[in-house]
């Protein structure tokens, strides 16, 4: 809490509030949920509005999928306890692809037209369809870290001439930023920069925002490990950290690093859905994996 | 930064832009910006050349350049972001509609077989580097050689109406495959007008380029490359392999140096391709998996692509084609069975399908219910 105050004050911009009205805030701000039930549940409700997400794994393991998918579940519709936001994408790879996108919001649709029950339910789907969908997914194509810096900084007049966006996507941040920058301070100092910006862009809008981060090998004791690219002091950037990766033919979603969540891991799989929970007839009491045994990051 | 020579330099017929005014913000005059004349002054007395340089720093360095207020410098910053922008943020149903033409417009590239179009879901993206990796003998110049040919058809026969940029590092370019392969196309492509194929001069559209080291292959894709886009000669570019210089020319110590090479190399055909929305495929060598190493995934072999997770991150859809033991027949041909993997791509699902190397080409073998 005392952070988000300095940061506040910071920047001339905001009157001080007590750390009660600033506990009642983000009760109210709510969360966008991930479709996996147990991602949910171990994230408290869902990717948090208001705060910085990080979403980092190894090429082909799914972030650009889960950033996919969260940009249609921040649609969801408010009688279905979604939040009816918009959602502004900032693609630095290339990996936003119309056909993906398609396949993701059809099956949400299809997924709340089969659970729509009272009659408030059922006139939210009439509006809530693929092209009412697309409609509010903003999509911003950088180039380069220049580009996208660039529209960092006309973000906030976007943000005020469009209320509705709840969610902000950068997929991803490392790419640009390990392309062009030979001048490793220079990289530091500018996504310093770039991280003060998403947290005051998060907290003033209350917007969730969620980037990406690539892997990158690092060697410690003769031995090499995978770890987040960009750096230790990018590590502090976000509240959250979500690790996607590999453990055999399963993939996990492993939360390294949350205020109020503990280290635990889930398993999830993408469907031609979308992001979805594996479905575990067994050994359903247990889904969470504690992360005693994993080693630290 | 790699400067590029081409950088905005070159007019060219096929190059569209969505507003039709194009301002290349490498090099600005101040006094094209609506900007106060006290901003201006200041910016005049730095060294800034550019909107590009002045967003490359952080506020707090530009302040302390330029000496201005805060305020002011949030106004030059919001200024020269308005000038680099392309365009103002779309909506994913406005690009649906095909409303920004340089934009994702989901324009594939065919690979002149239903069955492995049917795996890629229309074919190459035509932005970002697709890889082909696989053991020697798989078939992966085979493939490559096929689509610098199915590039040449019209888009309304699955190509885009231009040449190929075969770019060989390794043995010396197979013309007489190649060739072969020319005078088979009417079987390969038996749904394609006769009249449409005779009228298209193949071997005149792939142009092969050798390199045999880093600085020749530099050399080709800034200098050569660049020229043959911007003439809309060609919109697909094979480099065959991306292993061969990047494996031999480093001491295995070397392994940051060599990751800051290859991140060069791509870059620069991140680059390429972004600018000329032009198809990139990179054929890549296999080596084996180290034991307990699932960092990139499981493997349906035992095999995984060279040059590891700094080559990896900079790909965006990574196809293998691997050999099996058995073989298939066709009439009077029987070819060994291989099998097309994707790896991953943001839009496909890991999936195969088999394949045999036929004298008229590459073909899958088509799923039976």
């Amino acid at each position: 809490m005392t952070v988000e105050l300095e940061t506040a004050n910071n920047h001339g911009g905001g009157e001080a509030v007590t750390a009660l009205e600033l506990l009642q805030r983000e009760k109210e701000c709510g969360s966008i949920t991930t479709f996996s039930s147990q991602l949910d549940r171990a994230l408290k409700g869902g990717l948090p509005v208001g705060k910085v997400t990080e979403i980092c794994g190894a090429p082909g393991v799914g972030k650009t999928q889960l950033c996919l998918q969260l940009s249609v579940d921040v649609q969801v519709p408010l009688s279905f306890g979604g939040l009816e936001g918009q959602v502004i994408f900032m693609d630095t790879e290339g990996s936003f692809v119309l056909q993906r996108v398609g396949d993701v919001a059809a099956a949400v649709v299809r997924h709340f037209s089969l659970v729509a029950e009272d009659g408030e339910q059922k006139d939210a789907m009439q509006t809530f369809d693929m092209e009412s969908i697309l409609s509010n997914i903003f999509l911003v194509r950088c180039h380069d870290y220049v580009e996208l810096l660039a529209e960092l900084h006309l973000l906030p007049d976007f943000l005020r001439d469009q209320p509705r966006v709840r969610l902000l996507v950068i997929d991803s941040v490392a790419f640009p930023f390990r392309q062009q920058l030979d001048d490793l301070s220079l990289r530091t100092r500018l996504l310093q920069g770039l991280a003060q910006q998403l947290v005051s862009i998060a907290t003033r809008h209350n917007i969730a925002v969620v980037i990406t981060n690539q892997m990158t090998t690092r060697l410690q004791d003769s031995q090499s490990h995978l770890v987040p690219a960009l750096g230790e002091i990018w590590g502090h950037a976000s509240t959250t950290r979500i690790l996607l990766q590999w453990e055999g033919s399963r993939q996990v979603a492993a939360i390294v690093k949350s205020p109020c969540c503990m280290d635990t891991a889930v398993q999830y799989h993408i469907t031609s859905e979308g992001f979805r929970d594996v479905n575990q007839p067994e050994n359903s009491d247990q889904p969470e994996i504690p992360l005693t045994e994993r080693r630290s990051l | 930064m790699t400067s590029l020579v081409w950088a905005g330099g070159f007019p060219c017929s096929k190059h569209k832009r969505c507003n039709g005014t194009e301002r290349d913000a490498r090099v600005m005059v101040w006094d094209q910006l609506p900007l106060p004349s006290r901003i201006r002054s200041a910016l005049q007395r730095t060294h800034l050349k550019s909107v590009r340089e002045v967003l490359s720093l952080p506020a707090v360095d530009v302040q302390r350049l330029t000496g201005l207020a805060q305020p002011e410098v949030h106004q030059l910053l919001t200024v020269a972001a308005a000038v680099c922008r392309r365009h103002a943020p779309l909506t994913v149903l406005q690009l649906q509609r095909g409303e920004c033409r340089r934009c994702e417009s989901g324009l594939r590239l065919s690979v002149s077989c239903p069955v492995l179009d049917g795996l890629l879901r229309g074919g190459l993206p035509v932005g970002g580097i697709t890889e082909l990796s696989g053991p020697s003998g798989a078939g992966k110049t085979q493939l490559a050689l096929q689509i610098s040919l199915s590039v040449q058809y019209p888009v309304e026969h699955g190509g885009l109406g231009a040449g190929a940029l075969y770019i060989c590092t390794e043995d010396s370019f197979p013309i007489r495959r190649l060739q072969q392969m020319i005078s088979e196309q009417a079987i390969l492509r038996s749904e394609v007008p006769p009249s449409v194929i005779s009228g298209l001069h193949f071997s005149d559209h792939v142009y092969i380029e050798h390199a045999a080291d880093l600085d020749s292959l530099q050399v080709c894709l800034s200098r050569r490359a660049p020229v043959l886009l911007a003439a809309g000669l060609v919109r697909l570019i094979v480099v065959d392999s991306v292993a061969a210089l990047f494996r031999s020319e480093f001491q295995t110590e070397d392994w940051l140096e060599r990751n800051k090479q290859l991140l060069t190399f791509s870059t620069m055909l991140h680059q390429l391709s972004q600018e000329f929305t032009t198809p990139v495929l990179c054929i890549n060598q296999v080596m084996d998996v180290l034991k307990d190493d699932d960092s990139l995934g499981p493997l349906s072999s035992s095999v995984t692509p060279a040059l590891g997770l700094a080559w990896a991150n900079q790909v965006m859809m990574r196809l293998m084609m691997l050999r099996h033991q058995t073989t298939v027949s066709r009439g009077d041909q029987s070819s060994t069975l291989r099998r097309l993997e994707v790896v991953f791509a943001p839009h496909l699902a890991r999936s195969k399908r088999d394949v045999g190397v036929w004298r008229e080409g590459v073909r899958g073998v088509p799923v039976l219910e």
